[in-house]
């Protein structure tokens, strides 16, 4: 079967006075049609950029230097900008982290759901009344749909008349409104209160269940991609150092970078473990090519890792980018 | 905006406008020259004759007595008489105002048409070689002085290239029967086309003159403020749902730039009306601007008040209109 999505040895890199950053450096990931696959990393991973170079959203000076991008079988990266755009919103939409700057403050929510619709759909009618109304249906439908209470009545509203809840749930309504195969959703929880973090993604669940589409979940949150996702890619400096199952990448953690992110969340079921930080940070020098990319972090650091590290594959589709362990 | 807000709005305006009216009169008060010595010049009038001169403008009164007196006939639209043209000081400015109304939003207009498309381009091509042309002729737009820039215009369009016109709003063989008293109006309301198109050339080189400093500062916010706007969340997100380039820029962008360029263009619009007294110099321009300055050689106390008077009120209302339209494009802001 091949994959809804398929990423191929995707290199995005941003040309700067200070040289050539490598965003994404190599990046080799499948979405199977109706999956959740969670991608894990710390700020500057890399797992948004991978993810904006897949919509064609790549802002100068970046640009997506190798690699395919199959999307439904088909070689995206090689469409016209104008046939790239028509994937946009209708085959593979895309959620901002923080809705209150995803949304534009001068158009009311009624028009932003609705230009998505406006924008792909060729299953409208075609005179101006009916059309109207059609599109007014459907975003009164998927508004609902994502909880919008009186959803009907407050189409004229402006986002800064909502709560930041509502405006996630808004956000997520323009995106689905032309119901895609598969839902970016990016850092969906991060701008958000705790109490309606899991509203949200309870609300992402439902609406793949509802569409039958797929999610990739980005987060720097492990714990909530355990949670919500079927398989995880965990990012570092621009790679993927890591992906499996989700249960498999819990039991048995395989890189040290991942073992470090088990280590350090707070648990409530073992309240007497300390929890243990990964020292250092990652910076763009991370991303050199020529040797593991977690290596100026890694307390196994030994000689065989000053060389590319390929991803090994422990069965399972559990891969692995280091030497050094094995579970 | 609500109603209550824009009562207290209006009330603010009041007091501006009060404020106004008194530096107003005191500053005349206070600039150097006898008018009726100015008037009666060298003359051989008597010490009583010019007595009976200064009563008869009373001059001879108390300073506050004769501020009530101002304030009182203008909200009556009184502004007593011209000493020289010894006529109402209102009908002199009713009778300039259309040329300098015609003028002023001629410039106004070519201002927005060139400076907003331009101010876009820029943004959205930043750091290309158009951005950059732009940005020198901003620099130049602005730094350059009305009366020498106007004076280059002359010498190119008119004196070396005969193409335009240098002085006047129309020429002498064109009768054209008023209504609002805009000639490109009113020529077209005559069904004369000829009219209609003298009027357009006489306005072109002082237009261009006072709006090109107007233009430059326009350019300038929109292209900030397309920048700023460029670089916002909602922009990617608007090209994420798959939109055409022209809807993002136009709907999601230009919407938001707006906000600080009208804002911008309607306060500058006062600024064309200062700018006016130079260029309508230049061009021999029959509008209020040149009264003004005849006015102040001459001491003529009233007209000038009474000009200086409009100008502060047109400008302190077209701040008010600022206001209004800032919160009409953004819904954010509630006054």
């Amino acid at each position: 079967m091949t994959a809804l999505l398929a990423i191929e040895g995707l290199q995005t890199f941003f040309a700067t006075p200070a040289g050539e950053i490598r965003a994404v450096d190599g990046i080799d990931l499948e979405v199977a049609a109706g999956e959740c696959l969670g991608v894990v990393g710390e700020s500057g991973s890399g797992k948004s950029m991978a993810f904006l170079s897949v919509m064609g959203l790549v802002r100068r000076p970046g640009r997506v230097v190798a690699g395919r991008i199959l999307l439904q079988g088909e070689d995206i990266l090689g469409l016209a900008p104008a046939a790239r755009r028509g994937l946009r919103g209708r085959v593979i939409a895309m959620t901002m982290q923080d809705a209150l700057t995803a949304l534009n403050p001068a158009l009311t929510v009624g028009e932003q759901v609705a230009e998505t619709l406006e924008a792909h759909a060729a299953d409208l009618p075609t005179g101006r009344a009916a059309r109207r109304r059609a599109v007014r249906a459907r975003v009164v439908e998927i508004l609902g749909l994502v909880g919008l209470p009186d959803a009907g009545r407050r189409l004229g509203d402006y986002p800064h008349q909502f709560s930041g809840g509502m405006r996630q749930r808004i956000m997520i309504a323009c995106a689905l409104v032309c119901r895609p195969r598969i839902l970016v959703a990016d850092e969906p929880t991060t701008a958000l209160d705790v109490t309606v973090q899991a509203q949200i993604l309870d609300l992402i669940g439902d609406m793949r269940r509802e569409l039958g589409m797929a999610v990739v979940l980005i987060s720097h949150d492990l714990g909530v991609v355990a949670e919500r996702c079927e398989r995880v890619a965990v990012f570092y400096a621009g790679q993927v150092v890591e992906t499996g199952a989700v249960r498999d990448i819990l039991d048995r953690p395989a890189h040290p970078y991942t073992r470090g992110l088990l280590r350090s969340i707070p648990r409530l079921d073992d309240p007497g473990r300390r929890i243990e930080p990964i020292p250092g940070q990652l910076t763009p020098a991370d991303a050199r090519p020529g040797r593991c990319r977690f290596l100026s972090r890694c307390a196994l650091a030994a000689p065989p890792c000053r060389a590319d590290i390929a991803l090994a594959d422990l069965g399972r589709g559990h891969r692995v980018r280091c030497v050094r362990l094995r579970p | 905006m609500s109603p209550i807000k824009l009562l207290e709005r209006l009330i603010q305006l009041g007091f501006v406008l009060f404020g106004i009216s008194l530096i107003v009169f005191l500053m005349m008060e206070a600039t150097p020259g006898d008018p009726v010595e100015i008037m009666l010049g060298d003359s051989l009038a008597s010490a009583e004759q010019k007595e009976l001169l200064r009563r008869d403008m009373g001059l001879d009164r108390p300073l506050v007595a004769r501020y009530l007196h101002f304030v009182g006939n203008a909200l009556g639209g009184e502004f007593g008489q011209s000493f020289f043209h010894r006529r109402p000081v209102a009908d002199l400015i009713l009778e300039r105002l259309p040329a300098t109304i015609e003028l002023t939003l001629v410039a106004m207009v070519v201002a927005v048409a060139v400076a907003i498309p331009l101010g876009i381009i820029a943004a959205v091509h930043r750091g290309g070689l158009l951005d950059r042309l732009a940005s020198v002729g901003a620099m130049l737009g602005v730094s350059m002085p009305g009366f020498w820039f106007g004076i280059l215009l002359i010498m190119l369009f008119a004196v070396r290239l005969h193409l335009l016109p240098v002085a006047g709003r129309i020429g002498y063989s064109h009768e054209v029967p008023a209504v609002t008293g805009l000639l490109l109006v009113d020529s077209l309301i005559a069904l004369q086309p000829a009219s209609f198109l003298a009027a357009l050339g006489h306005l072109v080189l002082p237009a261009v003159t006072l709006g090109l400093a107007m233009a430059a500062i326009l350019m300038r916010v929109t292209r900030t403020a397309m920048l700023e706007v460029l670089s916002q969340d909602y922009m990617t997100f608007a090209e994420a749902k798959g939109l055409s380039r022209r809807r993002i820029l136009v709907r999601h962008g230009l919407k938001n730039a707006l906000i600080p360029t009208v804002t911008v263009a309607a306060i500058e619009t006062g600024s064309l009306l200062g700018g006016n007294m130079i260029v309508e110099t230049i061009f021999a321009w029959p509008g209020l601007g040149r009264l003004v300055v005849e006015a102040i050689f001459a001491r003529n106390y009233p007209v000038v008040q009474a000009c200086v008077l409009f100008y502060a009120v047109t400008y302190v209302l077209l701040n008010f209109v600022a206001d209004v339209l800032y919160t009409v494009l953004n819904p954010k802001v509630r006054l």
